[in-house]
């Protein structure tokens, strides 16, 4: 189980998060939707430790002053202070917005890179797991990942992150740019990769209608501050939610 | 005489591989440029040197001992000093040439002076390659050079360490989402670095003497062969050796040798005006603009 609890985060003066309370428990898939610029990829900077690291290379070149209150716990221990790699290494791991991925690597390469925690045989039977997921990267293990197109490489992104062995993962905005045919497939992986992997899921997306019939439970998140929370069922119930988030009256 | 420059051409060209390829794996890894880089290259030299002459040890075993302890060197490097100020540019480039200050000056202060060290070659023999003259130092040199760059390759292809250095090459952050710790791969990289200055040394140091000053020479071919291909482009490493070597080569061939230096600075100089990123560095140029 992973909790926020009470995180803020400063850019210099401008509050990016503020005072946000998050739980995802073992097995849930929990989205996080709200605007461009609300705070979804802080918060999931923050739940991943890359905030620390943003915080450290900003201190370090004389950037912007980051400031981080509140604690990250994860299944009952403060790893608040944890780095990224160490959040990783407990099965944390963060698929990160416009996926990131080594562009000069071939496919099957971004795949092995992020296989850096798996013991062999554990990275083999990912690999199979992830070709079995998106079928359509099969042909495509030896081309370089920076010329593949945007779905394409956001498959490659989830594939690549599943690699690391994950418990929880954190999806970024995984939809960002993609046709909607594609956003389909993106979508439909979340239930194979809770059911199949028992792995739970923090989803964040600006739009959520093509999210939301597989979350649990999902908060709504304005100007950094979480406006609303709930299960699946009360968000869909809530008129001001629906037309605000899901397009439809 | 068109054999002799494909030939020596050739080695001075290996040589160059040998002297900036460690360069360019920590800028490429780590993004750090190791000024400290000459100064390991010499460093290893005189360990060699000492292990072999003051504490009498078999000559192999100096080499393999010598080439450890500049990995070890690298490490302590890295942990001691480059990890504070590594995202500080300004302050990377003091305190990794201060470093090599240290160790040079200090070379120097201790009294290792003039052309009187030197390390004992492989083989005195002579090998005919279309019909040149090559000694088998030179000869190893060749094959050690591209052994390095094929060696590193396949570290980075078939190994757990490797691939991380691959993945922090191309996005140290996304690297550290899968679990890649960023320091201790950077100090890998660094002391891989180290490493291949030291068996760069090793293998140019007996075709003349252990000299100081080499060291700054070093740093400056390891420089310019990487700014020409690009910074921390491994492809435009090897190729802009060849550039460069051929270059120098042609005029110590056809000019005078003392203006080997001459090419090499005038290389950096035409390379920033013309095309700053290099050779390889397109795309990195391109991020930067973004």
């Amino acid at each position: 189980m992973l909790e926020a609890r009470a995180v803020m985060v400063f850019y210099e003066n401008m509050l990016a998060l503020n005072n946000v309370n998050i739980t995802c428990p073992d097995d849930g898939v929990i989205g996080v939707f709200g605007a461009n610029s609300a705070g979804k990829s802080t918060l999931m900077y923050a739940l991943s430790g890359i905030i620390l690291d943003i915080q450290h290379k900003e201190r370090m070149r004389g950037g912007e002053r980051i400031t981080l209150f509140g604690e990250v716990v994860h299944d009952g221990e403060d790893i608040t202070k944890l780095k990224a790699h160490q959040r990783a290494r407990r099965g944390l791991v963060l698929c990160p917005e416009r996926r990131r991925l080594f562009p000069e690597s071939s496919v099957a390469e971004n795949l092995s890179i992020g296989g850096h925690l798996a013991t062999r045989a554990e990275a083999k039977e990912t690999f199979d797991f992830v070709m079995d997921l998106f079928p359509a990267l099969k042909k495509l293990t030896r081309r370089a990942a920076g010329f593949l197109s945007g779905g394409e490489q956001q498959m490659v992104a989830i594939g690549r992150a599943l690699m690391a062995q994950p418990k929880l993962l954190l999806l970024d905005e995984p939809l960002l740019g993609l046709a909607p045919s594609i956003q389909h497939t993106v979508v439909e992986s979340i239930p194979h990769i809770r059911n199949e992997r028992e792995i739970s899921v923090i989803v964040t997306e600006q739009y959520a209608r093509p999210v939301i019939p597989y979350v649990d439970y999902a908060y709504i998140v304005e100007n950094g501050s979480t406006v609303m929370e709930g299960t699946r069922e009360e968000l869909l119930g809530n008129p001001d939610i629906k037309a605000a988030y899901f397009g439809c009256g | 005489m068109f054999y002799d420059i494909l030939v020596y051409g050739f080695i001075q060209s290996a040589a160059l591989i040998l002297m900036a390829f460690g360069f360019s794996l920590v800028y490429g890894v780590s993004r750090l440029p190791n000024f400290a880089h000459g100064a390991i290259y010499v460093f290893t030299g005189f360990i060699a040197w000492a292990l072999f002459n003051t504490v009498g040890l078999p000559y192999w075993l100096s080499v393999l001992l010598s080439i450890l302890a500049s990995g070890g060197i690298g490490v302590l490097i890295y942990y001691v000093i480059l990890r504070r100020v590594r995202g500080m540019e300004v302050s990377e480039v003091i305190a990794t040439y201060a470093i090599g200050l240290v160790f040079l000056e200090g070379l120097r202060y201790a009294g290792f002076r003039g052309g009187t060290y030197t390390l004992p070659v492989a083989s005195d023999g002579v090998s005919f390659i279309f019909d040149v003259p090559v000694d088998h130092q030179r000869v190893l040199l060749m094959i050690l050079g591209f052994a390095m760059v094929a060696l590193i390759w396949l570290l980075t292809k078939y190994t757990r360490m490797g691939r991380a250095l691959k993945g922090m090459a191309q996005d140290e952050r996304a690297a550290m989402m899968l679990g890649i710790d960023s320091d201790a791969t950077a100090a890998v990289a660094v002391a891989l670095g180290s490493m291949l200055a030291g068996v760069a040394a090793l293998i140019i140091f007996p075709l003349g003497s252990l000299v100081v000053e080499e060291g700054y020479k070093v740093l400056i071919y390891a420089i310019a062969v990487c700014v020409v291909g690009g910074l921390g482009s491994w492809a435009g490493t090897v190729i802009a050796a060849f550039v460069l070597g051929y270059s120098q080569y042609m005029t110590v061939a056809y000019g005078k040798p003392h203006f080997q230096m001459v090419v090499m600075l005038l290389a950096i100089i035409a390379t920033l005006i013309v095309r700053p990123s290099g050779f390889f560095g397109k795309q990195k140029q391109l991020e930067e603009r973004v």
